[in-house]
């Protein structure tokens, strides 16, 4: 295996140069292009907002490209000086570098741990490859068994349960309670920034009727335009929350503005036990505490937060059992791998000692010609093929625990030993 | 050779199927992997085929009360199956394989409890022997299954309602349908098990005066069975007549099958002849 994973992440580049180093299509098709050609290596871009990487494989008897000759075509391609792209870069050679693609396609080496998004990612990348026919037989194998692994990952661990955003878990509790969304009206008190997100998460469930509510009509007309609703008066907001199924409050109100008793007088005498989720995003909050009760459900921010913060830790429980698994299927892929490369090394080998013994052979059954009888002849011929399979036997063998230790040195060795060309 | 070893099932093998596959659901949810549910599958199949069998083989009265356990475990069995198929990443094998183990085992006590009941044959229901005694079984029994999905779709809400309310995340937990959807099962449930138990209850309380003593009406099933109707009617008051929240219907809904097992326990006035 001659692979290598050059590029940078979080974790070695500031963003500032990740922006400048990010691919759009036409650079992307340019860097496979040019790169395949240039190195005559089989190779993989992979770019997304934490990370720009490539991926380049080589044939095992040519020298691997390191990372100042890729800082170099980087420089070349983003109009940048090599220094300053270099001291950023990582290398990942052979075994490291696919351990390294299949942590990132299972999201372990992403910044929200376990996030799904990523595995769709070095799908697109490797597919963009192939399309561009620069993914040779090393990439297909190492991206496949990416993906394999990834969907392992997730299926067999923890690792991508729970949401671990403020509007993902409101978005949680939403599907906790609801079953369906055509039917339930949305309302959003107030126009504050915060919960925006949770609005559109809201919004992409295609809710029956957004409703908006604000002192300000024209900042109410605002939110109502971005989100498909429609604006209701702020002095009929306890009819609002009687029609409300989700109500998703972001006022900038310096005291509540339901109260407990204005809650239980005006509104949920109306409702007739119908569930309701309440989203009080606002500093300060915006509904008393104490209407949560069995029917009632009222989050605040801190309580979604704390909600997002325990997703993550379970998460990280699920960590050694993920990594557990990226190193099993590390170590059968290079096994793979090897042995795969092992077949046309030990064709080779027979053949060419095949040839040594046939050269020794010929003369010496020629010499003898007349003095054996065929029987003696095949005696002969057997001894020599027992002698081959027996010299032969040793190197196999150990040719083939090397590939399952996952390293091809021996295999290279002997390569040069023969003069075989792989 | 297949006939003995059908012959030779009996609630042991039925119950301890369910059992593995009870367990291997559980180990799915605290350790994740596909292979905890592909075993567990297959032992949930095993146990219900097993379960058919004896089923076919013994034909248990639905109106002795190991055979109505039996039978509605036998339904609740087929119930599981389509959950865990049907809603695979629900812990829904955690919540009905209980109910049916219970059922299969106390079917398995009844059955040598009450050994005078246990000498009911199909032929002999389908020549017209206890034919409305076995009419009122069926419909019983009919009933009986929508109170167990209402009692198993209840018990999922209380605990569902509770989590909310607790604030507790979802995911952190084992995951279940949502509200809407079980107060919807409940619902259902319901509504298809009154007319039903109603009619199940005509029919049984017609025999009763045709063939039965004072005796017979103040019998622990009989009161059972009453009352569990009542509770029924009291259930669909509050749900369409005053709009009660759903968290207290599912905890009367509990109540019911509390009911519902006494009434299946209790000893059949129609299991050991009378009525024809």
């Amino acid at each position: 295996m001659n692979l290598r994973t050059i590029g940078c992440n979080v974790s070695s580049a500031a963003v500032d140069l990740r922006e400048r180093l990010a691919f759009d299509a036409a650079k992307t098709q340019r860097a496979l292009t040019e790169l395949s050609a240039r190195f005559a290596a089989e190779v993989v871009v992979l770019d997304t907002c934490n990370r720009v990487e490539l991926y380049v494989s080589r044939i095992d008897t040519v020298a691997p490209v390191h990372s100042p000759l890729m800082a170099e075509f980087l420089s070349e391609l983003h109009g940048l000086p090599a220094s300053e792209i270099a001291p950023h870069l990582y290398e990942h050679a052979d075994t490291a570098a696919a351990k390294h693609l299949f942590r990132v396609a299972s999201g372990l080496d992403s910044v929200v741990l376990g996030e799904a998004q990523i595995a769709g990612q070095v799908k697109d990348a490797y597919e963009t490859a192939q399309q561009a026919g620069a993914a040779g037989p090393l990439l297909n194998a190492l991206f496949s068994a990416a993906l394999r692994v990834s969907k392992r990952v997730r299926s067999e661990t923890g690792i991508g349960q729970g949401h671990v955003s403020v509007s993902s878990a409101a978005l949680d509790f939403v599907r906790v309670v609801f079953n369906t969304f055509t039917d339930k009206t949305v309302l959003v008190i107030g126009a504050g920034k915060m919960g925006r997100l949770t609005l559109k998460h809201l919004a992409d469930l295609h809710p029956a009727a957004v409703l908006v509510t604000n002192r300000s009509s024209e900042k109410a007309a605002t939110v109502a335009n971005d989100c498909g609703g429609r604006v209701v008066p702020w002095e009929q907001l306890d009819e609002a929350l009687v029609q409300a199924d989700i109500v998703l409050s972001t006022t900038g109100a310096p005291e509540p503005i339901v109260s407990r008793r204005r809650f239980d007088e005006k509104v949920r005498r109306g409702r007739g036990g119908r569930p309701l989720l309440i989203f009080d995003m606002a500093v300060p909050r915006d509904f008393d505490a104490s209407i949560h009760d069995g029917e009632v459900s009222v989050f605040n921010v801190d309580d979604l937060t704390r909600v997002a913060d325990r997703s993550m830790a379970e998460r990280r429980r699920h960590l050694p059992a993920a990594e557990t698994i990226v190193e099993t299927e590390v170590k059968k892929f290079v096994a793979d791998w090897n042995r795969r490369a092992n077949g046309p090394v030990i064709g080779q080998l027979t053949a060419e000692v095949e040839k040594i013994r046939d050269a020794v052979l010929a003369p010496l059954l020629d010499k003898l010609n007349g003095k054996l009888t065929d029987s003696e002849k095949a005696y002969i011929e057997g001894a020599f093929r027992l002698f081959q399979n027996r010299l032969l036997h040793g190197p196999i063998a150990a040719l083939h625990e090397a590939s399952h230790e996952g390293h091809g040195g021996l295999r290279e060795a002997l390569m040069k030993l023969f003069g075989l060309k792989g | 050779m297949t006939g003995t070893l059908i012959q030779g099932i009996h609630h042991y093998c039925i119950g301890l199927s369910y059992l593995c596959a009870f367990l291997l659901e559980l180990a799915r949810l605290l350790w994740p992997a596909k292979g905890w549910r592909i075993a567990g599958l297959v032992f949930g199949v095993a146990g219900l085929f097993a379960h058919t069998a004896y089923l076919l083989v013994n034909q248990p009265p639905p109106s002795a009360p190991y055979g109505s356990l039996l039978l509605l475990a036998w339904v609740l069995a087929l119930f599981y199956l389509y959950g865990t198929v049907h809603h695979a990443k629900q812990a829904w094998a955690i919540f009905v394989l209980p109910v049916v183990i219970v059922l299969v085992a106390m079917s398995r006590v009844l059955l040598f409890a009450t050994p005078g009941q246990n000498d009911f044959s199909f032929a002999r229901w389908l020549a017209g022997d206890r034919f409305w005694g076995a009419v009122h079984g069926v419909l019983i029994l009919l009933a009986s299954v929508g109170v167990s999905v209402g009692f198993l779709a209840s018990v999922m809400y209380l605990i569902q309602a509770r989590r909310l309310r607790n604030k507790v995340a979802p995911d952190s937990v084992v995951p279940m349908l949502s509200l809407e959807r079980l107060e919807t099962m409940n619902r259902r449930a319901l509504n298809v098990a009154f007319p039903l138990l109603t009619a199940g209850l005509l029919v049984g309380t017609l025999l009763l005066k045709h063939g039965y003593d004072i005796d017979n009406w103040l019998s622990l099933k009989v009161l059972s069975t009453a009352g569990l109707w009542l509770v029924f009617l009291v259930l669909l008051y509050l749900r369409y007549g005053v709009h009660v929240p759903a968290r207290r219907l599912a905890a009367l809904s509990v109540v019911a099958f509390g009911l519902l097992l006494v009434a299946l326990v209790a000893s059949h006035p129609f299991a050991t002849g009378g009525a024809q």
